[in-house]
């Protein structure tokens, strides 16, 4: 049997990790959690997953993006898929959050509540299958 | 605001020095800290460097008068307590100075008891405007913070409900009845409206604070239009409505915000496919006369009674009320008007049952840059 490929999510909500756990777990993949950044950092070294899911309005307005930033300086977060999850947008509607250039590279932005066949898809498009 | 000792500091401008004396005599007994001028120029200025609670103004004085001297302190200084020191004889003068901003006058004579007593209700009176102002600024600023909160507290429990509804799906959906994912199926789509409804009831709320359709740029209505009729196309296809559109060559710019225009556009095309029965059609046109371009947008549809016309625009009305088919925020066409107003333009609405609905939208056209 291979071993299943491994899925961080980072999310302070913990319900919102549960049921996000049990699409991706159905998908197949191993799902660990973490309810705040300065874990979620923590557990991307200590497990070094094959892709993370990062909330990006986490305590603070801006906590994901300093997660992001700090697993992209990691060894081996350089060239791991990185999905990061739109929050609440409190700019208004049309004002969607635009990276600057500089910052590193999200490989994919998904939009709360995340279609469970999609989430499932984006991922095998970046993990190339299970 | 007054940050100096904790004694309310009390300002005499007065040409009469035994009246000053009295009056800082009265005044030091009770507790106050007292300041004096025996003419306007020097008592303005002292009152702007020590900002006193509270000023007694003469009206009669060489150079500058009590009321000239009322006028500008009330301005300057809005917070301060101003008296008028008058003579019986000038009780007009009096009311004219209270209409200058003057909370109340002394008639000359008076006794030290009659000075303190006003001394007393004058500073009460700046405490309580000062606390209304402090209440009223906190209640504003509670009501923007208020859609923030609503914005995450309200919504996030939402989308988590819908992101366990989409992992029930996955990994029990095969294992279904019919009926159970119908059941899964309506329960998502009441919260995705409930949902709808927050984000419009936000919407409306940012009008107000006016952090939304801020932007006045020239616009062509009729790109405006294509892009809407675009974005209902399938909408209608699917219900089986036509789609047309029939606008005049050349209309002029007009001034605002593309993107809640285009939602205007959408919203009432939108309202347009629910009560409009299959092989209707819809009809979005343009004009223009020298000063207006106007857009309209009719429907061969079911119509609105007339009696409920009047109250269409206003929040969570339903016209056929609770028998209502087509749920939707209830908001939909309050934000319309409202974006509406915000372009300094109009929206209205004609109807006949059976038959169908116009709504016309009227729009200032923008005047070239010169």
């Amino acid at each position: 049997m291979t071993t299943k490929k491994k899925i961080l999510l980072i999310d302070d909500d913990k319900d919102f990790l549960f049921a996000t756990k049990l699409i991706l777990e159905k998908g197949g993949y191993e799902v660990f959690m973490a309810e705040d950044g300065k874990t979620g950092v923590e557990m991307w070294k200590s497990v070094s997953p094959d892709l993370a899911i990062i909330d990006m309005m986490m305590e603070t307005w801006g906590e994901g993006f300093s997660v992001l930033n700090k697993i992209r300086a990691t060894d081996t977060g350089k060239n791991t898929p990185l999905f990061m999850l739109s929050a609440v947008d409190l700019q208004g509607p049309y004002q969607s959050y635009e990276p600057p250039a500089e910052f590193p590279k999200v490989n994919k932005v998904l939009h709360k509540p995340v279609k469970a066949e999609d989430l499932l898809s984006y991922i095998a498009q970046e993990l190339g299958g299970k | 605001m007054n940050t100096k000792a904790q004694k309310p500091l009390i300002l005499i401008i007065d040409d009469e020095e035994a009246l000053r004396d009295g009056c800082r005599q009265a005044l030091e007994k009770s507790g106050y800290a007292v300041l004096a001028a025996g003419e306007g120029v020097e008592g303005i200025k002292i009152a702007r460097e020590q900002i006193p609670d509270m000023a007694f103004v003469d009206l009669k004085m060489p150079n500058i008068s009590g009321m000239e001297i009322i006028e500008i302190l009330s301005k300057d200084i809005p917070d301060m307590v101003l008296i008028m020191i008058t003579g019986y004889a000038s009780i007009i003068s009096a009311v004219e100075a209270m209409q200058k901003g003057a909370y109340d006058y002394l008639p000359k004579p008076f006794s030290p008891d009659q000075l303190r007593a006003l001394t007393r209700r004058g500073l009460d009176h700046r405490n309580l405007k000062i606390e209304a102002r402090r209440l009223r600024e906190e209640k504003e600023r509670m009501e923007k913070s208020f859609i923030t909160f609503v914005s995450h507290e309200m919504r996030s429990p939402l989308v988590v409900i819908r992101q366990y509804i989409e992992s029930l799906k996955a990994i029990a959906g095969d294992r279904f009845d019919k009926d159970v994912t119908d059941i899964i199926e309506r329960c998502s789509k009441r919260i995705q409206g409930l949902e709808e409804m927050i984000e419009h009831w936000l919407d409306l709320s940012r009008i107000e604070d006016g952090t939304l359709a801020q932007k006045k740029d020239p616009l062509n209505l009729a790109s405006i239009i294509a892009r809407s009729t675009e974005e209902m196309i399938p909408v209608c296809r699917k219900k089986g409505i036509s789609l047309e559109t029939n606008i005049t060559e050349n209309l002029p710019e007009i001034t605002g915000d593309e993107e809640s225009l285009v939602r205007v556009f959408t919203n009432i095309i939108g309202n347009a496919t629910k009560y409009t029965p299959e092989g209707g059609k819809i009809t979005v046109s343009a004009q223009h006369d020298e000063y207006y371009v106007t857009a309209s947008i009719s429907d061969t549809g079911t119509g609105i009674p007339h009696d409920k016309i009047p109250f269409i625009f206003e929040p969570f009305f339903r016209v056929r009320g609770k028998e209502e088919k087509h749920r939707g925020s209830g908001l939909g066409l309050t934000f319309c008007k409202k974006i509406m107003e915000s372009h300094s333009g109009g929206i209205e609405v004609t109807s006949r049952e059976g038959e169908g609905t116009t709504f016309i939208l009227t729009f200032p056209a923008r005047i070239p840059a010169a």
